[in-house]
């Protein structure tokens, strides 16, 4: 029903998508797969780094390597004695180490106090400490990333204009001209689609690169699709790197996330808003619908 | 200042209700019990297909770890101890056509199976190690399990605090693999009290905690839903999944 009042509601701007498009024009940006899985994957991603830093706090460190060692360990959060005595949270990267107490190492236990563990309570899914929990919440939620990536795929492919999205080499010398726009060092935004050149590079990442990694890396942790492919795991450098892997994955899948979210608020927000919830979307200059 | 208070005293009290949140949805039983549902798709999916990667024995990890449970403290099983294991005996019972029971001599004659692989911890961590021992599916044949049979249910001689014995189970294609065993030696020893001796169950398809130490008794069954918490484990009674493949 709510689906149905929704058409309604677009129903005019469904039909005014035309190839040529002049600015302050309302097109139809966004098809209903596409906002569909746009929501139901951010809810994915936000559960899936929350209960993954859950499961990265049983094992609260690192290794470049295949069973763990400590002679290799990247990266480590933890708690040690503090000259006065008292203990003290600590980050250590490589050979950089900065003292984290009350964020990293020590810090929320996630029912009002405070304890040592890797991340705080306020980042972890569940917030309590539940290594059992974390994994549940983050298997399923894995499969709805996994489902949400491929019905948005499989979606754009039907309807013929997943390529939109795509960054092409014609796209490449607009790259720097959007960026000098952004930075307000450039009046005009170069001539583009639907997407502009630095959405088709971020998405293209995203889509094609960061997100079947974060898929392949956790996949690697396991010892069942391990004993099925072992050159997947071998391939990343054996079970301990997929899992280093996987976390810095995260963490370019986070810093993206960071960037959407400013980007949707300083372009516009209402405007985009709009599109990614009704669908349709005002143009603005030198924006268009095609590639 | 007073505004930097407020703003920091606002945005700790944002923090906790993160927790708050998270664990309220945690703890709302449909929600869980949804999530819960993963688990049958990841075992239909992945399943026990394959071979774990063996390793050379120069991979194997030095000061090899004693993680898990603590070593039990049971008088029955400090007098196995004290007397090297001498006197004990591994009862095999249940659905089988020839119940019998073990003694360590019998299990060190059909020890056929030595492998080094890696045992991958839930927790994250992972260690190289060399365990020889009884391949299980060949040690099945011998007690035969009936047409109903199922499970296996591995009890072991280790109690929590509260009490609560551990054990373990597998269904009968897990504990049929050709790399699943029951470990008498680890690294070219016998197996120590410390590591689960002497006779450790050891599955590495599957996460380590399925592995159960310090096998006590061995139990054919068709369902493990009337065995202490009805998991089929003492982790899974714990909340982990009973498919530890991933």
């Amino acid at each position: 029903m709510w689906y149905d009042a929704l058409m309604q509601a677009t129903a005019g701007s469904r039909q005014i998508i035309r190839t040529s498009t002049e600015p302050g024009q309302v097109v139809y940006r966004h098809s209903i797969a596409t906002r569909i899985t746009h929501w139901a994957g951010f809810i994915a991603i936000l559960v899936l780094v929350m209960s993954g830093l859950q499961i990265f706090n049983a094992t609260p460190y690192l290794d470049a390597s295949d069973k763990s060692d400590p002679g290799r360990r990247v990266l480590e959060i933890g708690a040690e004695q503090a000259p006065g005595g008292a203990q003290a949270g600590f980050l250590r990267i490589g050979g950089w180490k900065i003292t984290t107490t009350h964020v990293l190492g020590i810090g929320d236990d996630g029912q009002g106090g405070e304890t040592e563990r890797a991340f705080p309570g306020w980042i972890t899914f569940p917030g309590y400490q539940d290594l059992a929990d974390g994994r549940r919440w983050h298997f399923f939620f894995a499969w709805v990333m996994v489902i949400c990536g491929a019905a948005y795929l499989i979606a754009g492919a039907l309807r013929k204009d997943l390529g939109l999205i795509v960054l092409r080499p014609s796209d490449l010398p607009k790259l720097l001209p959007m960026q000098l726009y952004y930075f307000r060092l450039r009046k005009e935004p170069p001539e583009h689609g639907k997407y502009n050149p630095l959405q088709k590079a971020g998405y293209t990442v995203v889509l094609f690169v960061l997100s079947p990694f974060l898929v392949l890396t956790g996949l690697a942790l396991s010892p069942g699709i391990d004993s099925m492919a072992h050159p997947l795991t071998f391939l990343l450098g054996g079970r301990q790197f997929a899992r280093l892997w996987h976390f810095a994955a995260m963490v370019a899948i986070t810093g993206f996330f960071f960037g959407h979210v400013f980007l949707v608020l300083s372009t516009g927000f209402f405007n985009n808003m709009r599109s990614m919830t009704a669908g349709t979307y005002r143009l603005g200059k030198h924006e268009g619908v095609g590639p | 200042m007073k505004r930097a208070l407020f703003v920091a005293s606002s945005m700790a009290t944002a923090l906790a209700g993160c927790a708050k949140a998270t664990n309220a949805l945690n703890e709302w039983k449909p929600a869980h019990d949804l999530v819960g549902t993963a688990q049958a798709l990841n075992h239909a999916v992945i399943g026990t297909r394959g071979n774990a990667r063996l390793y050379s024995d120069s991979e194997i990890t030095q000061d090899f770890p004693t993680n898990g449970l603590p070593t039990p403290t049971q008088a029955a099983y400090q007098s196995l101890v004290r007397d090297g294991f001498a006197s004990y005996r591994l009862p095999v019972t249940g659905l089988v056509e020839r119940p019998q029971t073990f003694d360590l001599r019998q299990l060190r004659a059909l020890a056929t199976l030595s492998q080094t692989t890696r045992h991958d911890c839930v927790e994250g961590w992972s260690v190289v190690g060399k365990w020889g021992g009884v391949p299980l599916g060949e040690f099945l044949k011998l007690v035969k399990p009936k047409r109903e049979a199922r499970y296996v249910v591995f009890y072991s001689f280790d109690h929590d605090d509260q009490g609560t014995q551990f054990y373990g189970s597998l269904d009968l294609v897990q504990a049929a693999h050709p790399q699943t065993q029951l470990a008498l030696d680890l690294n070219g020893k016998p197996m120590d009290a410390d590591h689960g001796g002497p006779v450790r169950l050891r599955i590495p398809t599957q996460l380590a905690y399925k592995s159960t130490k310090w096998v006590q008794r061995i139990e054919v069954v068709d369902t493990f839903k009337p065995i202490f918490g009805g998991k089929g484990g003492y982790w899974e009674d714990n909340g982990y999944e009973w498919y530890a493949g991933i």
